[in-house]
């Protein structure tokens, strides 16, 4: 009897659920071996489901890349207004990239005011931001181990300044897998704009060495957004719907005279959630559904933020449909073509603030609004920070400083409108609740309910965790 | 073997395999109870028999540890009790207190909360500020299980879930029993300093890091007579102990289709699995196993598996993550290496040390890709550098350790290793065996004996030419010599020629350095450059008097750069230029020379603040120089204060003395004089020579001939001119001159390398200063290169070495500082007797095992360490290892012996009772189906659509719609092939012993929408039309595709079924496409069809 080609033929097997963890990767159906044999003690991993009940379910992180100032965005100093061109008392001119051009203490070009109950200060440059700093919990005192991009960025997103680790968002989907099996789990953007990539490029959503299947998936909000999600322009639904069913019933037939085996009824399987993959996505994808009003409030036609506007919104659109963790990146390559400000600090971070103010603000609006917010873990900042010194030049900006930095988080499990941790007067050093990247790594998995000494893999004998052998949860920001 | 050895790892198995096992089938659904229940009895098939009867040994186990040595003869630090469920408690129990408890409360922590430290028995009961943590035999008034099960605050643990109710009952009943530890949980870091720790030597004693035992191969009836090979000995009484029986063997083809993919990695052809079924001789298999084994696809599917655990790569990672264009000798050495089944401990041995232990062989020194192979920052800060390098070193140490010894050496880096006998002190000495190695492009001459044939051959050739000038010279010329005097026509007066070469009396290097003589006056320097040098150029002129001296420092494509310089980027520099004069002494006198004093110099180019002047300023700071104008001749002329001459002619002694920068002696210098001065320099070229030869030589012969009075030197000169104008002489010499020019070049590769003090690879860093490698390496406290505590001498792991170090040293050492370090670590890697070599032979055949069945014996490659699974057969992984070392470390003839045995054999067809009792298989009741590999797949669909281009070696470039096989892709770390990556080939930046298999919908997307896999259908389908193939007799002009399409996918004929779906399928589309208008609508849907097949579980899976 030939195969129906109309309607969809059932499957030969009932429809059954193969494995809790579906959607960890994208489209992640069945990990044999692993965890079976080389994997993981009792004190490991998560089949699938959180430690405990958590605060946040997705995570949003805008990686603000480059390494954004302190000083100039969100840790008010007015001590360097003070002592501006004063030279900085004992500054190892090694601390940042360029040894030669250390210049004196520079105030901000920026002014600070104060916003929201909370007192919070924000640099002018966030005008739309500086509403929403009483969801906001800000980390003054963050600290990294390197001054040089590739590793500080691999650092903040694998914990390891080497390469080779899992990236977090790796890390969450292995853990918790993913709401939305038709969607990718973990879904990385890109500057659209042709600046590049972070230094590193994929190594900074790499799933090093778990199953590629968690790696983060690129999206492209200007192009295709997926790769092969799009079936030959030759072919029509018709077609390739006979070509799936074709492959269905010779690989059921195959199943059926060879035996059952988790991985072939998981093949089987694959076929069908790739099929509607190719709607689910687009669906996911496709801004046209949204209000006038909403793409307004990102600012989706305003030249300077379009951009960023498409991929904020298109994050909102993602985690709305229970993707687990969206990283978008804010800024190409380095220098000028990123938040990288070692000349023109003014110049540079007024732009890049340009492109990502309205945007990011609307993103928490809209969360908000959808209520959203509450299970959404925000999360902003860089692979480190800028130093109070000048960069001398033409127009001066700041150079690399590894010892103190700000990030914020919002949303999911995070008090509003507090500020953790100090840097000192000058915002150089991290001097008070110093938070390092294995705290902020555990902090987010504390939120999503993953106790980071727990979440771990056994690679090459070794149980490894994002943490590695540190870090605490920031209960001073935890709601 | 002694089942005790087996004691840690059966008392790892039982309750954390079971849960983590049940947590992933029940992720399977329906498979749950299932699952529980052939854990439970698999337990007791594999660990159960031994945990009993290795209860009593806990004390003999809890030597394992490290102490040391000076406490080695006390039992041990703690009490021994003869409480032996107490002591089996607290092995139970261990993990959890080393997990939960120990992080904060250990000898390691940084602060010991609360000033409690469970490290060992003494320190539990000395307890902490709130007094002794256990009241031996009183649970419920010991502080730690109090705290533990909340009967008081703060509860413990203070991070993560409370402990379960089962681990608080042992917890109780351990400290009801008194509390006994076997050995502490931490070794204590306070009994010495660290760095001097050793091992205690009754590790030694323990599996796997005993020497290999000598193991008698079953002799379990076999009634059937199922055995094939010894391997199926050991497999067949294990499966009569666990009440299992083999599967029935595979048939046929789907033997021949398994051999084909786990050999080569290619699917085998419709013509070979039809020859294959028709030969049913005994040894059928056995003659397609070596015809398998044989061919070049072997090494390449052999290479692949290996250069994951390597962690290959051609780009260095990081920040920009350039490439690395000449990584892929490395790759192609592992292909030859396994093709030509060189013997596998000289495998490891090249790998670590090719270049100290076989420096003339081309593939050692080839093979120490290996140790270049890991991943390296490209840019680097003045922070950085020295962390870097500790992490380039670690990579390294971490790779060889779980590559060549299935050690994690790697955890060692920070503290000692928690569950194995590999203090951290070791881990430094072994890295500091690599204190001087760094990563380098070289030049490596290949084919060394085809060369050699070579040039023996061109030598016999010149021989003969010479010879048959020297006859001319010895018979025909003197007969001549008068009759040619007599009838020579002087020159015309005034034709004095501009440049002599001179006649060379002597060339030489204070260095050193071989200066070969050119056809064209110019000496060509070879051979390493020396830091300061000096030629001595000695010349007779027999004419009139010499004005000026020129020197040509010419380019040639062997300098670097072009030359003419000898340093790196081409430039050389002249720091002083002398010469002296004398008359031709007669022959046996010495001669008297005299200095010239030189002036007017001039050059075709001087660099600025190098000018040519400078060569004569008796300075050796300064300089003649001619950056950046390399890669192109040069020339410079000086002219005598006095003109210089002799009656008889004139001996000038010229010398070049290059001592104003390291390496910059010139490449190809060449001397001439003139008899008139006024000469500029002149743009040169290497092709052109200043003196005109022709006429030069008549001018002297008229000058010889018109004298009566000759010397016997210009009698000497005069036969030598005559000779010079004798055609015959000329083309005699004309042909040993083209002779000696054909000297056969060697065949030459340029290789990623590492060795010690080699050019390092320009970095980033170079000129903020970055060394490449320090001097030292330094035991590091915490891993940490700010806390350095003393100097590392290189050396090896205590626990796989019975004897003194120097046994693998042999003299090394001698010559200079650390030489010899690397050859010393490979030999004792590869030592079977007292050295590693007993588990390197161990693990290689366990990866092996684990390439046909899909698990090793030991179910975790690269881990053979305390926290494995105990193997599934240790006699026949035993038996196996020793058959290796036996054999001379060969390993092809133990991939004869496992696919050739009826264990391989077996269907993949698994009884019932087989799945329930050993769902994993681990007795090997029937062959576990596996999906092809990532570069398998791939493969496979080339190979079946007929676009495989099989060429080998080389770089295929980056793109997956390449023809070639995926060994040849380009690996680049930040941009992974999306194809391999999709079906799970590993990151390759830390190796990788096992890969995960999944399946995922992205797999498919690729295999139906990917453009290159559409191509591949396409060309399939073509193929279809173009080579008909059939399994079948039946045969219709509609059903003819279908029949060769299955042929060539799957090597059988369709179904009565099959057949159908696809008769209606091509139906469908075709009428599909015809009514939208498609162009050839019967060739699209027959690639729609093909591209079905292409990706069917079926042709993806080893049955």
């Amino acid at each position: 009897m030939p195969p129906p080609l109309h309607p969809r033929p059932p499957l030969s097997l009932p429809r059954r659920t193969l494995l809790a963890r579906c959607g960890a990767g994208f489209g992640l159906l069945a990990l044999d071996r692993l965890l079976a044999e080389e994997g993981t003690g009792a004190q490991t991993s998560t089949g699938g489901s959180p430690h405990f009940a958590p605060k946040a379910k997705r995570v949003i992180w805008l990686f603000i890349n480059g390494g954004p100032s302190q000083v100039d965005t969100f840790d008010y100093k007015p001590e360097l207004a003070k002592r501006d061109g004063e030279p900085l008392a004992g500054f190892d001119a090694n601390t940042g990239f360029f040894a030669g051009s250390v210049g004196g203490l520079m105030k901000s070009p920026f002014t600070f005011r104060q916003h929201g109950e909370s007192g919070a200060w924000v640099s002018e440059i966030f005008p739309r931001l500086a509403g929403h700093v009483d969801r906001m919990a800000f980390v003054n005192s963050c600290w990294t181990d390197s001054n040089n991009h590739a590793p500080a960025l691999l650092r903040l997103n694998t914990g390891n300044t080497r390469v080779g680790s899992p990236c977090t968002g790796s890390w969450v989907t292995y853990g918790l897998g993913s709401e939305n099996r038709d969607l990718p789990g973990f879904v990385v953007m890109v500057d659209t704009k042709g600046r590049g990539l972070p230094k590193g490029y994929a190594q900074n959503w790499s799933a090093g060495f778990l199953p590629g299947a968690f790696q983060g998936t690129g999206l492209d909000t200007a192009g295709p957004p997926i790769a092969n999600l799009a079936r030959r322009a030759a072919m029509t639904d018709h077609e390739q719907r006979a070509q799936f069913d074709l492959a269905a019933r010779l690989n059921a037939r195959h199943r059926d005279r060879t035996g059952t085996d988790g991985e072939l009824e998981a093949r089987i399987e694959s076929y069908e959630l790739a099929y509607r993959m190719q709607m689910t996505a687009p669906e996911a994808l496709d801004l046209a559904t949204e209000t006038r009003e909403t793409l307004d409030l990102y600012g989706l036609d305003d030249p300077t933020c379009g951009h960023f506007a498409r991929q904020c919104l298109t994050a909102r659109r993602l985690v709305e449909r229970g993707v687990r963790f969206v990283q978008i990146y804010s800024g190409g390559e380095e220098n000028q073509q990123s938040w990288d400000g070692h000349a023109d600090i003014r110049g540079n971070h007024a732009g890049f603030a340009a492109e990502t103010d309205r945007p990011i603000a609307a993103l928490l609006e809209d969360l908000d609004r959808r209520g959203l917010l509450d299970e959404t873990l925000a999360v902003w900042g860089g692979e480190f920070g800028r130093l109070p010194i000048a960069q001398k030049g033409d127009q001066p900006g700041r150079d690399h400083n590894p010892h103190a930095f700000t990030m914020w988080l919002a949303g999911g499990g995070v008090k509003g409108g507090v500020t953790h941790g100090a840097s000192d007067e000058f915002g150089f050093k991290a001097v008070e609740n110093r938070v390092s990247v294995n705290d902020l790594h555990a902090t987010i998995l504390h939120l999503l309910g993953l106790d980071h000494t727990r979440l771990t893999h056994r690679f090459n004998g070794r149980d490894f965790r994002l943490t590695d052998v540190s870090g605490a949860v920031i209960r001073g920001i935890v709601a | 073997m002694s089942q005790i050895s087996f004691l840690r790892h059966c008392l790892k198995l039982p309750t954390a395999m079971v849960g983590v096992v049940l947590m992933v089938w029940s992720a399977l659904g329906m498979a749950l109870i299932n699952s529980a229940l052939g854990m439970a009895l698999i337990n007791s098939a594999l660990g159960m028999a031994l945990i009993n009867s290795a209860l009593g040994m806990a004390l003999i186990n809890s030597a394992l540890g490290m102490a040391p040595i000076a406490s080695a003869a006390e039992p041990s630090a703690t009490e021994p009790s003869a409480d032996e469920r107490g002591l089996e408690l607290f092995m139970g129990l261990r993990d959890v207190l080393v997990h939960r408890c120990a992080g904060c409360h250990g000898a390691g922590s940084t602060s010991h909360e609360g000033g409690l430290d469970l490290s060992t028995r003494d320190t539990l009961l000395a307890g902490g500020g709130r007094g002794p943590a256990v009241v031996p035999g009183r649970a419920a008034e010991s502080l730690l299980y109090r705290l533990a099960a909340k009967l008081e605050e703060p509860h413990m643990p203070e991070e993560g879930d409370p402990l379960p109710a089962d681990v608080l009952a042992r917890l109780a009943e351990w400290i009801d029993r008194g509390a006994p530890y076997d050995r502490p949980l931490i070794e204590a870091g306070d009994r010495g300093p660290w760095t001097e720790r050793m091992i205690d030597p009754r590790a030694r004693r323990s599996w796997p890091f005993t020497p290999l035992a000598a193991v008698a191969v079953p002799t379990a009836a076999d009634p059937d007579g199922w055995c094939r090979t010894p391997i199926d000995r050991f497999i067949l009484a294990r499966l009569r102990e666990a009440g299992l029986a083999p599967a029935p063997m595979a048939d046929r083809r789907t033997l021949r289709r398994r051999l084909a993919a786990d050999l080569t990695g290619l699917p085998a052809t419709p013509a070979e699995i039809r020859a294959f079924i028709d030969d049913q001789r005994e040894d059928a298999v056995a003659e397609v196993v070596d015809d398998l084994l044989s061919r070049p696809t072997f090494g390449e599917r052999q290479a692949q598996h290996w250069l994951d655990i390597a962690r290959y790569a051609e780009s260095f990672g990081y920040e920009q993550d350039y490439d690395r264009p000449h990584a892929h000798a490395y790759r192609d050495f592992v292909v030859s290496a396994f093709h030509d089944d060189l013997p596998f401990d000289t495998f490891l041995r090249w790998q670590i040390a090719g270049d100290e232990l076989a420096p003339d062989i081309p593939a050692a020194r080839i093979a120490t890709g290996f140790l270049a192979a890991g991943a390296f920052p490209t840019q680097l800060t003045e922070k950085e550098f020295e962390s870097a390098r500790s992490g380039e070193l670690d990579d390294i140490v971490s790779t060889i350790g779980t590559a060549m010894l299935g050690l994690t050496v790697g955890c060692a880096r920070c503290h000692d290793h928690k569950f194995d006998p590999l203090p951290q002190a070791d881990y430094y000495r072994l890295a500091a065996t690599f204190t001087a190695t760094v990563r380098s492009n070289a030049e490596i001459a290949i084919a060394p004996e085809r060369h050699a044939l070579a040039v023996a051959a061109w030598q016999a050739e010149l021989d003969r030419a010479v010879a048959a000038r020297r006859r001319i010279e010895e018979e025909e010329l003197p007969a001549r010599f008068d009759a040619w005097i007599a009838a020579w026509q002087p020159a015309e007066a005034g034709s004095a020629p501009d440049w002599r070469p001179g006649r060379i009396v002597a060339v030489t290097s204070r260095a050193g350095t071989p200066l070969t003589a050119l056809a064209d006056g110019s000496f060509l320097a070879a051979g390493a450059p020396a830091n300061d040098d000096t030629y001595t150029f000695t010349l007779d002129f027999p004419s009139e008097p010499l004005v000026s001296l020129r020197i040509d420092a010419l380019a040639d494509p062997s300098l670097p750069r072009g030359g003419p310089g000898r340093v790196a980027h081409g430039n050389f520099a002249l720091s002083n230029l002398t010469v002296a004069a004398a008359p031709i002494p007669a022959a046996g006198a010495e001669p008297v020379f005299s200095p010239v004093k030189l002036g007017a110099p001039r050059a075709d180019f001087s660099q600025p603040g190098l000018d040519v002047s400078h060569a004569i300023d008796d300075s050796p700071t300064s300089g003649w120089a001619i950056d950046p104008h390399v890669g192109q001749s040069h020339v410079a002329i000086f002219d005598f204060a006095e003109p210089v001459g002799y009656p008889g002619g004139c001996r000038l002694m010229v010398t070049l003395d290059f001592r104003t920068s390291p390496h910059h002696a010139i490449g190809r210098p060449r001397i001439a004089a003139a008899t008139v001065a006024g000469f500029a320099p002149i743009p040169v070229t290497p092709e052109a020579d200043p003196v005109d030869r022709a006429r030069s030589d008549a001018w002297l012969i008229s000058h010889l001939v018109a004298r009566s009075d000759r010397t016997a030197a210009e009698s000497a000169e005069l036969r030598r001119l005559q000779a010079g104008s004798d055609e015959g002489w000329r083309a005699a010499d004309a042909f040993v001159r083209t002779s000696e020019g054909a000297r056969p070049k060697p065949e030459t590769v340029t290789a990623l390398v590492a060795g010690d003090h080699l050019t390092p690879i320009p970095h980033h860093a170079d000129g903020r200063g970055y060394p490449h490698a320090y001097p030292e390496t330094w035991f590091l406290r915490r891993g940490d290169v700010r806390q350095r505590e003393g100097v590392a001498t290189a050396g090896f792991l205590q626990v796989l070495s019975r004897a003194p170090e120097e046994t693998w040293r042999q003299g090394a050492g001698q010559e200079s500082a650390g030489a010899g370090r690397r050859a010393a670590l490979a030999r004792w890697i590869t030592d079977p007797e007292a050295g590693a070599g007993s588990l390197a032979a161990r693990v290689i055949v366990n990866r092996i095992w684990q390439q046909y069945f899909g698990t090793g014996l030991v179910a975790t490659p690269s881990d053979f360490g305390a926290q494995s699974d105990p193997p599934s057969h240790p006699e026949l992984l035993e038996w196996l290892a020793g058959e290796l070392v036996r054999g001379g470390w060969r390993l092809q003839p133990i991939h004869r012996l496992i696919v050739t045995s009826a264990t391989y054999r077996q269907s993949s067809t698994a009884a019932p009772r087989a799945l329930l009792e050993d769902p994993r298989n681990r007795l090997l009741s029937h062959f576990r189906r596996r999906r092809l590999d990532a570069e398998g797949v791939r493969d496979a669909l080339l190979a079946i659509s007929g676009a495989l281009d099989p060429s080998l070696g080389g770089r295929a470039g980056p793109d997956d719609a390449s023809p070639r096989r995926s060994l040849y892709l380009d690996v680049k770390r930040s941009r992974p092939s999306p194809f391999l990556r999709a079906f799970d080939a590993p990151d390759r930046v830390t190796g990788m012993g096992k890969r995960a298999v999944t399946t995922t919908a992205p797999q498919v997307l690729l295999l139906m929408n990917g453009p290159a896999v559409r191509r591949w259908a396409e060309a399939f389908a073509a193929r279809v039309v173009a080579e008909p193939h059939r399994f079948r007799d039946e045969v219709s002009d509609e059903t003819a595709p279908i029949d060769t399409a299955y042929a060539l996918a799957l090597g059988r004929a369709p179904t009565d079924d099959e057949l159908a779906a696809a008769v209606a399928f091509l139906a469908g589309q075709t009428a599909a496409y015809a009514a939208a208008g498609q162009a050839d609508p019967t060739a699209t849907s027959l690639a729609d069809f093909c591209q079905v097949l292409l990706g069917l579980n079926e042709t993806l899976h080893v049955e």
